[in-house]
């Protein structure tokens, strides 16, 4: 039995959830982007982010839970260095108030369904680095609180999962979930962490921190799993614990420090009052919100009249989804296009895909791509040439028009250059010519050569016609 | 002309704009005064004399010019030391913020600053606003000016001193418990603690934060207005701040309703109860009509302020582990939850021990036993009083159940202690607006009276009070020390 | 009753280091003071509802805008690169 609590960094903000320094605090110098409020300065109190609270609640909606119609922060108390106040700010579900999702549903591609069970919007804490110098000289740990207060969802399942696969599908879902919503950018670097609980049948919940990115949940699990089957095997009790997940040696640890004291002394902050939702918040945000990957997965069905398959490749890539979408404004052909960009196109750029800027630097834009659907339909080339234009595209970003005129690829359906190619062919294989008459695998041959004539650019079917009616009008 | 520092602030703020003396000579006059008094009175921590006079010298230049000097020109005032102050050391007076100098000035100061206010430095308190008598500060307590050997009352000892020995025009206290309303009954002068959201917690060094507000501690009713209003307003750095509208000064008290608390009476000295009940005639001299009634919670009122307030107290104060400021204590050689408990450990006996209690209360196994009951309580407690206050428009009673007390005399006793509040914490847990009016004096020693009203009905207050010093007169019979 | 065990403990999570004073002050102080608040054991045991609950409204929260303060709230124990000392994690 596996369960899993994701921490997401809403990395849409502009700035923190309880101050206006800057929510993206990569690539800045230490302890530059903060205030008396997120270093907890005596005296500070915390003005809450209306949008946090919007992509929280969409997050919840997406994620099929219910939103309260008011919402309430608590103070989970505890001592870390990283922990500016020495409390947390973040949301508890008790006495008759809610966090800003609870109780949802999230389905997997087998219909095999995740119970959600809570969402809620908290603060994240600073971070702790460790002195320069060997191991030896290490009297002193280094903090930097530009990340503290920064926004965070927290994702709870119950322990649904049974396996490490159905963790991988349900994460990468996840995280195209969020890519739609917009709320967080998944390959940022540290906006996602993954605490896992790994339990045997009937034995203890092992809790599994420090997983810093989707990828490596999988791993950890499968290590965890291993390990816990060998104490089982070995009729060795399994503890109930907290397990440290090392991604170098790749290995779980127990964790030595008891920096986690269990009793979190949680009270309502009196800072912040009961934030009134409203009843129709939650039903106005969900009809505003962005489409999620389901419902535009129906629509590409059903207004696009794409296959599934089709469609399904599209959906689990948000960037070429949108490619896609952008070049139907130019040129209104879905089934081509589509076809086109998931297997010529896809398999061009397959490496890139990790990347945050996938697609955004490309040469090929969806007016290269319209453009050369357009020629296709029209019969003007031949899909193999328009593989040929494409890669050309993609070096120098020149219009299928332009590489065409350099390298005079249209295809040719004037009938007159035809039956010129044709007749030279004809004059070339006069054995061949022969068999036609009774094989038709010798017909093939010949339109074969004519294509070669041709270059490739020869129309095919009209090659065919023409092909057929001199065999049997030899003299025409 | 009588001394300076004796001027209320009406009259500084007049005497400066009409040119019968300059700010700097007022304030050259305060800082002589401070002189004389403070080595008997110890009111501050901090006293900023050059930063005084300088701004006194901007105001003094502005009247020159004929440029805009605001409704506090020249008037001097003396700060909590548990409100920030931009560049001015603010300890709350506790080792822990020994060296703690704030980036930053509390939305108070800002307000008092931009209409031409003094401010002159950082007075005494209880550490962290724990405390009735300023016997708790780590520096040392004040003395009350009306008999040395007496406690000012707390926690805002400094601030209820300072005013009543005009060592300042007026000051800010905060209160949480009656921190504002027990130094201003015991130092025989007036304080307001506003209703919770009127006045903003920005800048204020939290201890319980559910239940304080800023208030000024003032020698007139009519001086306390000019503060108020100054003072209070939505600030969008404080969420539970809440607009209000500004007070007036009127003259005429209409026939008020007016109920005696009967329990508060009971429970007080024989002579506070009688200067309390010849105070009470005067309302009905005046044709108010004056009921006793009785709140039936009121029992339950102390247990659970000392649970709430422990409570958060037990949050608020878990970052001063003196990472980021604090005092000087070097971090090598220790481990980091080491280095936190011996930081901590500089914190008085009085914190620790309700740090230790707010730890306990919240903690799994009691939080429903103690938190959540007193939580209730407070609704309880706020029902009540808003459906007496359909019926009444003011609820009064003695502010302190007992006259000052000598040094030492309560010290080893926590309980017998917190009892000095049991009168004032019901404005804080339920809310409303409380005020502390000197009534008059027995065998030397100053008693106050507490008029309550409805939230945000601080007029009827201040009607009350102003109609009431009037026929008093307390101020201009004797002077403090 | 607050035994010592329990003191200790309580001194721990609160991260507060007792001299020796205090230690044997501190049961029986601590004590009393939960002696006085337990008369709130008589109040009706109604775990659901906390009623005296400021509120706001969600159009009244402030709006995501970036306001970059000066920076100079932490001015003790920076290394070089801007980072802050703290105590050693292990």
């Amino acid at each position: 039995m596996i369960g899993l609590e994701i921490h997401a960094q809403i990395t849409a903000l502009n700035s923190k959830l309880f101050c206006s320094c800057r929510g993206n605090y990569r690539d800045l110098g230490p302890n530059t982007n903060i205030c008396e409020i997120c270093c907890g300065l005596p005296g500070s109190l915390p003005v809450i982010n209306q949008r946090a609270i919007e992509y929280s609640t969409m997050t919840s909606l997406a994620l099929g839970c219910k939103v309260p119609d008011k919402i309430m922060f608590y103070r989970k108390n505890y001592f870390y260095p990283d922990l500016p106040k020495n409390f947390q700010i973040t949301q508890y579900n008790v006495y008759g108030f809610s966090s800003i999702g609870v109780d949802g549903i999230y389905e997997l591609d087998d219909a095999k369904q995740i119970r959600i069970s809570r969402i809620q919007l908290e603060e994240d804490p600073g971070r702790i680095a460790y002195s320069e110098g060997g191991m030896n000289v290490r009297n002193s740990a280094l903090i930097d609180y530009n990340r503290a207060g920064v926004a965070l969802i927290e994702i709870v399942t119950e322990p649904d999962f049974t396996g490490p696969k159905e963790v991988r599908q349900f994460l990468n879902k996840l995280s195209l979930t969020l890519e739609h919503i917009g709320v967080c950018d998944t390959l940022l670097e540290g906006s996602v962490r993954c605490d896992v609980n790994v339990s045997m049948e009937g034995g203890n919940k092992v809790e599994i921190k420090n997983i810093n990115s989707f990828r490596e949940v999988e791993k950890a699990i499968n290590y965890e799993i291993t390990r816990q089957s060998s104490l089982y095997s070995r009729n060795l009790k399994i503890e109930h614990e907290t397990r440290h997940w090392d991604d170098r040696k790749k290995i779980t640890f127990k964790s030595r420090s008891k920096e986690e004291e269990h009793d979190y002394r949680y009270f309502p902050e009196p800072d912040i009052p009961i934030i009134v939702l409203g009843n129709d918040f939650a039903s106005n945000l969900k009809k505003r919100m962005p489409e999620l990957p389901n419902q535009r997965f129906e629509r590409f069905v059903s207004k696009y009249k794409l296959s599934e398959h089709t469609s399904n490749i599209l959906i689990n890539d948000k960037k070429l989804a949108d490619f896609f979408e952008s070049t139907l404004k130019v040129y209104f052909s879905p089934t081509e296009i589509a076809n086109f960009l998931v297997t010529d196109f896809k398999s061009l750029i397959e490496d890139d895909s990790e990347s945050t800027d996938y697609l955004k630097n490309l040469k090929v834009k969806p007016e290269h791509i319209a453009e050369l659907v357009k020629l296709i339909e029209g019969n003007k080339i031949s899909r193999i040439t328009a593989k040929d234009i494409l890669v050309k595209i993609f070096e120098s970003g020149m219009l299928p028009s332009e590489v065409m005129n350099n390298t005079n690829s249209y295809k040719i359906s004037d009938e007159k250059t035809l039956m010129d190619a044709v007749q030279s062919v004809f004059d070339k294989e006069k054995s061949a010519v022969e068999d036609a008459k009774t094989n038709s695998e010798a017909i093939n041959f010949l339109l074969g050569k004519v294509m070669k004539f041709t270059n490739g650019r020869a129309d095919p079917k009209i090659a065919m016609r023409i092909i057929n009616n001199k065999l049997h009008n030899p003299d025409k | 002309m009588s001394n300076l520092h004796d001027l209320l602030a009406s009259e500084v703020v007049g005497g400066i704009n009409e040119g019968l003396f300059t700010a700097e000579e007022y304030v050259s006059s305060i800082l002589k005064r401070i002189e004389d008094v403070e080595s008997k009175l110890h009111s501050f921590i901090t006293l900023d004399s050059e930063g005084a006079l300088s701004a006194a010298k901007i105001i003094d230049r502005k009247i020159r010019e004929k440029e805009d000097t605001g409704e506090l020109a020249g008037v001097t005032v003396g700060i909590k030391d548990n409100i920030s102050t931009k560049n001015i050391r603010t300890t709350c007076a506790s080792k822990i913020l020994e060296d703690y100098v704030p980036s930053y000035d509390a939305t108070v100061i800002k307000h008092l600053k931009k209409n031409g206010a003094i401010i002159l430095g950082k007075l005494n308190l209880d550490e962290f606003g724990m405390g009735s008598t300023t016997e708790y500060s780590r520096y040392q307590p004040t003395r009350n000016p009306w008999n040395l050997d007496y406690v000012p009352g707390g926690s805002s000892g400094g601030s209820g001193a300072a005013v009543a020995a005009r060592e300042c025009t007026v000051s800010l206290g905060s209160d949480t418990g009656g921190s504002i309303r027990c130094p201003a009954s015991f130092c025989s002068v007036v304080g307001l603690k506003p209703t919770y959201g009127r006045v903003s917690r920005y800048g204020l060094i939290s201890y319980a934060n559910s239940l304080e507000q800023i208030g000024p501690i003032c020698r007139s009713v009519r001086d306390l207005v000019m503060m108020v209003n100054i003072i209070s307003g939505k600030d969008e750095r404080d969420n539970t701040s809440i607009p209000s509208s500004p007070i007036s000064l009127k003259n005429k008290l209409g026939k008020l309703n007016v109920a005696i608390i009967k329990e508060l009476i009971t429970g007080s000295d024989r002579e506070v109860t009688r200067t309390i009940y010849s105070a009470s005639e005067k309302f009905k001299e005046i044709g108010c009509t004056c009921d006793e009634i009785s709140i039936k919670n009121l029992h339950y009122a102390l247990p659970s302020y000392y649970t709430l307030a422990s409570a958060e107290a037990s949050s608020n104060l878990a970052r001063y582990d003196n990472i980021r400021y604090g005092f000087d204590l070097p971090v090598e050689d220790y481990k980091w939850d080491t280095y936190f408990s011996k930081v901590r450990e500089n914190f008085g006996e009085e914190v620790k021990r309700r740090i230790l209690i707010g730890s306990y209360v919240l903690s799994s196994g009691y939080y429903s036993k103690y938190y959540l009951k007193a939580r209730r309580l407070r609704s309880l407690l706020r029902l009540e009083l808003l459906t007496l206050f359909k019926k009444y428009d003011l609820l009064i009673g003695p502010t302190m159940p007992i006259l000052p007390f000598k040094f030492g005399e309560k010290i080893d006793d926590p309980i017998k202690m917190y009892l000095v509040d049991i009168n004032t914490v019901i404005a804080n847990l339920a809310g409303i607006p409380a005020i502390s009016l000197p009534v008059g004096f027995s065998n030397g020693l100053p008693i106050g009276l507490q008029i309550m009203a409805a939230p945000f009905e601080e007029q009827k207050l201040i009607d009350a009070s102003y109609d009431l010093e009037n026929s008093i007169n307390i101020q201009r019979k004797t002077n403090a020390i | 009753m607050i035994s010592k065990e329990e003191l200790e403990y309580l001194a721990q999570i609160s991260k507060i280091n007792l001299n020796e004073n205090e230690s044997r002050k501190f049961p029986k102080q601590l004590d009393k003071t939960i002696e006085y608040i337990d008369i709130l054991e008589e109040l009706a045991s109604d775990d659901s509802v906390i009623l005296d609950l400021q509120e706001m409204k969600i159009e009244e929260l402030r709006d995501d805008v970036v306001r970059m303060s000066d920076g100079k709230q932490i001015s003790k124990n920076l290394t070089e690169d801007g980072f802050l000392r703290g105590p050693k994690m292990k």
